[in-house]
């Protein structure tokens, strides 16, 4: 049922030469600032399609648009192009590069699962859900197909089940709690505790890819934590103990912080609580735009600005380590969300000026 | 990642030529001033070139094997480069012909 999972890695051990030689080719190919420049001027869609029939997009294009020149044809070919460029990554990583891919990746299989249970939650068709799944971690385009076609949560439940899934083990347990409430969060974030728990235990060996891969996982843990707790700022949770919102496997931002920060009143106290992590200057810096949009998405897009840098800056330190791959990964799913960004935002005739401030990490 | 534990072999095989070198430079110095010229120069001589061989010829070995994957992965997303990837691989050549060179001058030497 698994694509990363099952595949059977081409080179054996930890020789990563070939497969960093293809990566840094394929990065080669990303998309160029100047490229980004152009294609926000373009007045209209079709000036966007000419413009991205000469890249590598170009074939999932000229299949998409079959349908019609509209953003969500176009949506669907980048989906496909993402799909096609991870799984061909995926196959030819050596045996330790699976593991430590195949385990960052599951973040879309539990992105996938929980736009699968949340559509289900509100009904949705299945095409809809369909259009919203990317199948580039374990559970492959069939296994999400035939997961989006199952008529309630309870049979998508099962059918994890009967895969193997460990996935089914916290929606299994917590599948009567949601029952009676309701409550969608309960499901939702049982996911995200396993999905965290499960990743960093599988990355705790000490070599040094794993400690990368590990650091990786770490500030994705740290960001969602971080997310809440800005969240739990506005929102009255009752009796509920904010801990049962904490994930595990954070690079610096533990369970005694993230208690002493879901504790705080406003945001400036939760910033000076964060003075001892990397995260002190990133929050600093857009503290002066919250206060002009009084928005708390500006830390939420500060954190995810961090963690993608991050992730980028992966392939820097070892030329022969996992890192490049890592780095291409987020810098190809970077690249592809700046592309829907800017389909989008041009659909609607937003100016380019705008639109940049939109863009991530061009 | 390079394998850790081959490099420090690979790193003491070159140290321990590079030690042997000027030793066998004395011993035949010392055998050509004693103007008899042993079985046992003969043999030493024969280990040292023999020695200066391999480790060159595994250097060499090496080396081509991690460019050569690279090339390799290189060639499959950009044909482009062949002729650098080429260029590449044969370079590494260059580290067996001077442990031949080095071998031949060992094994000549008075």
């Amino acid at each position: 049922m698994s694509a990363m999972a099952a595949t059977k890695a081409p080179t054996s051990g930890r020789d990563y030469g070939y497969e960093n030689a293809r990566v840094r080719g394929m990065r080669s190919r990303l998309l160029t600032p100047q490229f980004f420049d152009d294609l926000m001027m373009s007045a209209d869609l079709t000036r966007i399609i000419q413009a991205l029939i000469n890249t590598e997009y170009g074939p999932y294009i000229e299949t998409a648009i079959i349908k019609g020149r509209t953003p969500a044809a176009m949506d669907e070919a980048l989906r496909a192009n993402m799909v096609a460029t991870f799984q061909k990554i995926a196959g030819f990583l050596n045996a330790e590069a699976s593991e430590l891919i195949g385990t960052l990746l599951g973040r879309w299989d539990l992105f996938n699962l929980k736009s699968i249970v949340r559509g289900k939650h509100m009904h949705l068709k299945a095409e809809e859900i369909e259009d919203g799944l990317y199948a580039v971690g374990a559970l492959t385009p069939i296994d999400l197909h035939l997961l989006v076609g199952l008529e309630d949560i309870r049979a998508v439940v099962d059918t994890l089940v009967t895969w193997g899934s460990p996935y089914a083990v916290p929606l299994r347990e917590n599948l009567a709690a949601y029952g009676e409430s309701g409550n969608l969060a309960t499901l939702e974030l049982a996911l995200d505790r396993y999905y965290f728990g499960w990743a960093a235990a599988r990355l705790s060996r000490r070599r040094d890819n794993t400690k990368l891969a590990r650091h990786i996982l770490g500030l994705q843990a740290d960001s969602v934590n971080l997310v809440t707790v800005f969240r739990l700022l506005n929102s009255d949770i009752g009796d509920v103990d904010p801990k049962s919102f904490y994930l595990p496997g954070g690079a610096f931002v533990d369970e005694a912080l993230f208690i002493s920060l879901a504790a705080m009143s406003d945001v400036d106290e939760v910033i000076d609580g964060l003075k001892k992590t990397p995260y002190s200057r990133q929050m600093e810096s857009v503290i002066a735009r919250y206060v002009e949009e009084s928005s708390l998405p500006v830390f939420e897009r500060a954190l995810e600005d961090f963690v993608m840098r991050k992730a980028l800056d992966a392939g820097r330190g070892d030329p022969l380590g996992v890192g490049i791959t890592i780095g291409y990964l987020w810098a190809k799913q970077n690249e592809i969300t700046n592309l829907r960004i800017i389909i989008k935002c041009t659909s609607v005739g937003m100016p380019a000026d705008r639109m940049r401030k939109e863009l991530i990490l061009v | 990642m390079m394998d850790k534990r081959f490099t420090k072999v690979m790193g003491l095989g070159v140290f321990l030529t590079v030690l042997a070198m000027p030793m066998m430079a004395f011993a035949q110095e010392g055998a050509a001033t004693g103007a008899t010229a042993s079985w046992e120069l003969g043999a030493a001589k024969a280990l040292a070139a023999g020695f200066a061989m391999a480790v060159s010829a595994f250097s060499a070995a090496y080396a081509q094997a991690k460019i050569g994957a690279a090339g390799a992965g290189t060639l499959a997303e950009r044909p482009e480069v062949a002729i650098w990837v080429i260029t590449l691989q044969a370079l590494p050549e260059v580290i067996v012909l001077l442990g031949f060179v080095s071998a031949i001058m060992i094994n000549s030497a008075g």
